[in-house]
């Protein structure tokens, strides 16, 4: 079967600076997908060059086996196939949460406006925030705003759905809903899930793979289910940034 | 009691460094330095003993002379007694030798010679020139695509922009209009009315308005004003993600955010112009009534004579141009932008200062241009 996505042999670099090297996994189908490590060990570069935005060579990132490189330049790529959200949400301020959540639908779709509008407050009531469809992002708290955010990301209910640290700065219930919600998503539409994190409570409760990038020696050096890699891994910076995670599960 | 440190040579073998007193950052304390020297130029040292007498209370400055002291042992291979470390600097101590040394090269830090400042500032312009224009190309596809048609702006957005960029201007253009043609007046008549020519101020005020004023001005204010505002909105963007968000919602960044910006201004300016030049005018007139017996009819029909209307055009045709400068400029620094709070101010500042320099310059180039046509 081939993987949803494919990363072969991929450096990642910033001026002269190496990020990361040989960087090389798959992500299958359904999966939820967690990339890990330390902050500053390169997720977030990750995370821009899996979306295409960091120029990468050819033969390095395949979306359903094909380059990334021939993909990013389909329209319906970044619309249809796959939605992101940002660390904070990323709305675009000068639009209603509504419209934030309809411009998608209005670009790539045929539907008309009342169709845009059900949907928009669909989207919106299953990220909790219906009734706030005429608020700006600047009139509602960082919490809701990351879960408007993700309301846009699914607008067009995508295939793959990444995400850049969804729990950063959300309370710890926030946070929980925020993964039953995402789980809850793969489950009923069947999504591919990645996820950029270091909030060793969602790794647990939601992921079902795992890579972690080691900022020492610059590459993955673990890979396999939360748990895998926490019982089996040799790595000691691997069980150093799990191990805190088991003691606050048990604790 | 401030800090002390005593350094006593037991033998010419070892060393006693005394430590006592308050260490704080508030009060005075003896630096490092004097005693590596002392330690350094000991050849036959081997051994450095460190004693905490009357140690009153430290703080981070204790912690950063024994990590000097220690420093400088290590690497003349001194061994160093730390029993008598109290406790909690021992840790503080190690919690900072424990913290990784991130393997970044420090290429990219050291000082420049000549050569490299000379290459490396030669590289800068020619990217930034290799930018613009790859921006410009992008910029001009999508301005092609709009008039053929195929791009369509979001017209809610774009009746936001222009309404900012023309309506809102209005009052900062009436009153630095007003006050350049009251000031072109007053110098005018000083001189002019030496010779008794204080008619020929409504010509110098009419000419100078319609054709160079009039359009450099409106396109400063709109370069501090609206260029800025352009830089400093998308930069925010840039910062915050949502230029990413658009990107990867499938949004062209130049037909989403630059291009209504590009042609609301375009548009805009020279509506701005005409008013700024009439404005102009108005204050000439104001400054000519108060100072001479010039009366209004008089000074009206003496403008309409002296101004033809190719200096209207001339007018109109450098506004649009400018118009296109200033909103290319911001929106195209704003996009530049970097991923902090400083960046937002850098970029802006650099839209206005480069708008400015190239409004400059090309009025420059069309004052050449159009005095060998004639115009």
């Amino acid at each position: 079967m081939v993987p949803k996505i494919s990363v072969k042999n991929l450096n990642m670099a910033y001026d002269k600076y190496m990020v990361m090297r040989n960087l090389s996994f798959d992500v299958q189908q359904g999966e939820i997908f967690l990339i890990i490590g330390q902050s500053g060990c390169g997720k977030s570069t990750l995370l821009k060059y899996l979306l295409g935005l960091r120029r990468v060579n050819h033969q390095k990132i395949f979306y359903d086996g094909r380059d990334i490189n021939s993909v990013i330049n389909v329209p319906s790529f970044y619309g249809e196939k796959i939605g992101v959200l940002y660390q904070g949400g990323a709305l675009w301020s000068s639009m209603t949460l509504a419209e934030n959540v309809a411009l998608p639908l209005e670009t790539y779709t045929p539907l008309g406006r009342e169709e845009i509008e059900e949907i928009v407050t669909l989207k919106l009531s299953l990220v909790g925030l219906k009734g706030f469809e005429n608020f700006y992002p600047s009139q509602i708290s960082g919490g809701m705003q990351k879960r408007a955010g993700l309301a846009r990301a699914i607008a067009l209910d995508p295939e793959i759905l990444f995400f850049d640290e969804p729990s950063a700065g959300l309370d710890s219930v926030s946070a929980k809903r925020l993964d039953d919600l995402i789980l809850e998503l793969k489950e009923s539409l069947g999504i591919t899930v990645v996820i950029v994190t270091h909030d060793l409570a969602s790794i647990f409760a939601i992921g079902t793979r795992a890579i972690y990038l080691d900022v020492e020696s610059k590459t993955i050096t673990a890979m396999g289910t939360p748990h895998e890699l926490l019982m089996s891994s040799n790595d000691k910076n691997v069980i150093a940034f799990l191990s805190r995670g088991t003691k606050i599960a048990q604790g | 009691m401030t800090g002390i440190a005593e350094l006593k040579l037991e033998n010419e073998n070892i060393a006693i460094i005394s430590i006592a007193g308050t260490w704080n950052i508030y009060e005075n304390h003896p630096h490092a330095e004097e005693f590596i020297d002392t330690i350094l130029s000991k050849p036959s040292l081997q051994k450095v003993d460190l004693k905490f007498v009357d140690l009153k209370s430290w703080d981070c400055v204790l912690i950063n002379f024994l990590i000097h002291i220690l420093n400088a042992c290590e690497s003349k291979n001194l061994t160093v007694n730390i029993d008598n470390i109290p406790t909690g600097i021992r840790r503080l101590i190690e919690l900072s030798k424990s913290s990784p040394v991130r393997n970044i090269s420090s290429t990219s830090r050291k000082k420049p010679t000549i050569l490299e400042f000379i290459g490396s500032v030669g590289l800068l312009i020619f990217l930034s020139l290799r930018t613009f224009l790859d921006f410009m190309e992008k910029l001009w596809v999508g301005i092609i695509s709009f008039i053929g048609g195929k791009v369509k702006i979001r017209s809610q957005e774009f009746a936001v922009v222009l309404q900012e960029v023309g309506v809102k201007a209005l009052p900062i253009v009436f009153l630095i209009s007003f006050l350049v043609g009251l000031i072109i007046a007053f110098v005018s008549i000083l001189q002019l009315s030496q010779f008794g020519a204080n008619i020929y101020v409504a010509n110098l005020v009419g000419i100078s308005m319609m054709r160079e004023m009039g359009c450099i001005m409106t396109g400063i204010i709109m370069s501090g004003r609206t260029g800025a505002a352009f830089a400093a909105t998308i930069g925010t963007m840039v910062v915050n993600d949502e230029v990413d968000a658009l990107q990867t919602a499938g949004f062209s960044t130049i037909n989403f955010l630059v291009l209504p910006r590009v042609i609301a201004l375009t548009l805009m300016m020279p509506l701005l112009y005409i008013f700024s030049a009439f404005i102009g005018i108005f204050g000439g007139l104001c400054a000519a009534m108060f100072t001479t017996d010039l009366t209004v009819v008089r000074y009206c029909t003496q403008t309409a004579n002296a101004v033809h209307l190719n200096d209207f055009f001339v007018g109109i045709i450098k506004s649009c141009f400018f118009g296109f400068l200033v909103a290319a400029t911001g929106c195209q620094k704003g996009l530049q932008c970097k991923r902090s709070a400083e960046d937002v101010g850098l970029t802006t500042t650099t839209a206005v200062v480069t708008s400015i320099v190239a409004i400059i310059i090309m009025d420059a180039i069309f004052a050449i241009v159009f005095s060998l046509f004639g115009i």
